[in-house]
């Protein structure tokens, strides 16, 4: 062939559509003859000419109906010129060759005439790729130049054998253009080639692909752990803000209902795990008490709970005796240890259904809680006795679990390791008969002063947090009593002031009134100040009348 | 906001208004008179003020007497103070 010499080694646009022509001799456009001559003159044109679409149409119909024989010939006219020639119009006549399948419009045409420029452009790029990057763009104004030059277009310069075939293919998809485009490349990659074009598409468009949802197996063990972590989540809060003992029975309730499946999976491993935690951190523990014995009172302690565990399975808050167990590698003191001791006893109390699972998780969660309760128990002054008395305040479960508190505290202290497991069994059931008579004893005073002791206690930690000191619990007995004091006046102050301005309610000008004499509300600060200063915003929109659209104020003045 | 949005201590505050604590201490101080809704609101502005003053002045008395903790005593002479104050 005259263009084998001008094959390069290089891959460049030029050669490769040299090549696909060469390849595409068999076959002969329509309109050969009458193209051909427009396309040696296109040809012989500079590439850059921006000649108007349809001349060059005309001509490269004109040129392609010529020669059908001499398609080779033109070939090799063309081939002679093929070193002016470029991408652009090799391109050109590579479209002459594909059938007439499209629906294209004829306004498309115009597009035609910019892509080739964008052929052009890229004519530099020697790589392939670059190359049918390019293709894709150029795709559309080829599929429209296609409609407007396929019923001229029969004879066909170029032969491509394999190409007809794929076009014929590419027909019915009208994926022609593509075919077309894809056709630049070699010959031998024509296939390839049209296998992409029906995924274009979606690379076009990535928005438009649809892919299949990742799914990953579920980790069980993760999943579970979540789960517990979640269901604990809420009683960090909750007893990061109120008295120790108060709630967290509360709260650990319903995360001790959602451990209650996942006994059977962790406990066997967790009880495993724990018992050699204990017997690790054995030694920096309950020095205080039985220094003699910390290891074995441990991993006694972790029998203990472990067959607690396994006796009631139907009772709740094992995670307090979790919790309990979980100090024992803090190595936090005597205050911790306590607090074990309380919380197995708790846990003997509710009975949990021994989540030695939860008593993993909790482990780090019985920190924070534990830390907590120490903290606001160190302020109180860590005894029992308020402990207990505090603890009236909160609901049933905790009172009761605080009177096994009282009665567990001393045998704790006192009972040996048991090495069996039947001396363990025997001494949860001693404290249940011990626990009975002490909880019927509290109930009577409870209900009276509950509900006012823990409205005020309310206000009481109020003034340790803007005290930020450590107190005395003695101190905050006294900070209740001048409360109730302060009420008093506040109500006797507020029926004055009501029965002044002729009224039975209480309204909030009659507080105003009353700040101001106190000296709080001044011609220098006003209400709303201190409103906006002191008050969550919801009170402050209720309080401060605000304007809101439609000509409305809300609250209502 | 508040003076402190972000709470020095471990533990946090509630911000809400124990207002049925306020509604049912007075009920039972004057049951002959009634509470408005938004007074509610102000009543407890009020507790908190004074609670606010009675806290720093029981922690002034504990400086000036280089105590490292509120004791009893402070907070007693500072509530003379601050219920004198807000005798109204």
């Amino acid at each position: 062939m005259a263009e084998s010499y001008n094959r390069d080694s290089e891959p460049t646009t030029r050669t490769l559509l040299r090549r696909v022509l060469d390849t595409a001799d068999t076959r002969t456009p329509r309109r050969r003859r009458s193209a051909r001559v427009g396309a040696q003159k296109a040809l012989l044109e500079t590439p850059s000419s921006r000649r108007l679409s349809t001349p060059t149409k005309m001509n490269v119909r004109r040129g392609s109906h010529r020669a059908r024989s001499i398609g080779r010939l033109a070939h090799v006219h063309t081939s002679g010129n093929l070193e002016e020639q470029t991408p652009r119009t090799l391109l050109k006549n590579i479209i002459l060759t594909a059938p007439e399948s499209s629906i294209m419009t004829p306004k498309s045409v115009v597009k035609p005439v910019p892509t080739p420029q964008v052929a052009q452009s890229s004519r530099q790029e020697s790589s392939r790729g670059s190359l049918e990057l390019q293709l894709p763009e150029l795709e559309p104004p080829t599929t429209l130049a296609l409609g407007l030059l396929a019923p001229g277009r029969r004879k066909q310069r170029l032969r491509l054998s394999v190409f007809q075939q794929e076009m014929d293919q590419g027909l019915p998809l009208s994926q022609e253009p593509r075919g077309n485009a894809s056709a630049s490349s070699l010959t031998s990659s024509l296939s390839l080639n049209f296998a992409t074009p029906l995924q274009p598409q979606s690379v076009q468009r990535p928005g438009l692909a649809r892919r299949p949802p990742i799914r990953r197996a579920v980790d069980v063990g993760a999943f579970l752990q979540d789960l517990r972590d979640t269901s604990l989540a809420p009683t960090d809060t909750v007893l990061e803000d109120t008295q120790p003992f108060s709630q967290p029975l509360v709260g650990h309730s319903p995360s001790v209902y959602h451990s209650l499946p996942f006994l059977s999976h962790t406990e066997a491993e967790n009880a495993e795990r724990a018992v050699s935690h204990r017997t690790q951190s054995s030694g920096s523990r309950l020095q205080n008490h039985n220094p003699g014995k910390p290891a074995q009172l441990l991993s006694g302690k972790a029998k203990k709970v472990d067959v607690l565990a396994v006796r009631f399975p139907n009772n709740s808050s094992a995670i307090s005796g979790e919790d309990g167990v979980e100090p024992l590698q803090d190595g936090v003191g005597e205050e911790a240890e306590e607090r074990m001791e309380e919380s197995l006893s708790m846990s003997e109390v509710m009975g949990s259904t021994g989540t030695q699972g939860s008593v993993r998780t909790e482990k780090s969660k019985g920190h924070r809680e534990m830390t907590e309760a120490l903290e606001a128990k160190e302020p109180e002054g860590s005894s029992e006795d308020e402990d207990i008395s505090g603890r009236t305040a909160s609901p049933e479960l905790a009172s009761s679990t605080t009177e096994s508190l009282q009665a567990r505290r001393p045998q704790f202290l006192e009972p040996s390791p048991p090495p069996s497991t039947t001396v363990l069994s025997s001494e949860p059931l001693e404290p249940l008969s011990t626990r009975h008579p002490p909880r019927a004893r509290t109930h009577g005073p409870r209900p009276r002063q509950d509900p006012h002791k823990t409205g005020l206690s309310h206000y009481v930690k109020l003034f340790s947090f803007y005290a930020k000191m450590p107190m005395e619990k003695k101190a905050l007995e006294m900070v209740e009593k001048c409360l109730d004091k302060y009420f008093q006046h506040l109500c006797d102050d507020l029926e004055v002031f009501s029965a002044h301005a002729g009224r039975k309610t209480v309204r909030p000008e009659d507080l105003e009134l009353l700040m101001r004499r106190q000296g709080l509300v001044n011609d220098q600060v006003s209400l709303h100040v201190l409103v906006e200063r002191h008050l969550p915003l919801e009170y402050r929109n209720l309080l401060i009348p605000c304007a809101f659209s439609g000509n409305s104020v809300f609250p209502a003045q | 906001m508040a003076f402190s949005t972000t709470v020095s201590q471990r533990k946090y505050i509630k911000r809400k208004a124990p207002r049925g604590f306020l509604k049912r201490v007075f009920k039972r101080q004057k049951p002959h008179l009634r509470l408005e809704t938004s007074s509610d609101l102000l009543v407890h502005l009020n507790c908190l003020l004074f609670v606010h003053r009675l806290a720093e002045e029981s922690r002034m008395n504990a400086f000036e007497n280089k105590y490292g903790i509120i004791k009893k005593e402070h907070v007693q002479a500072a509530a003379k103070v601050i219920l004198k104050k807000s005798r109204g």
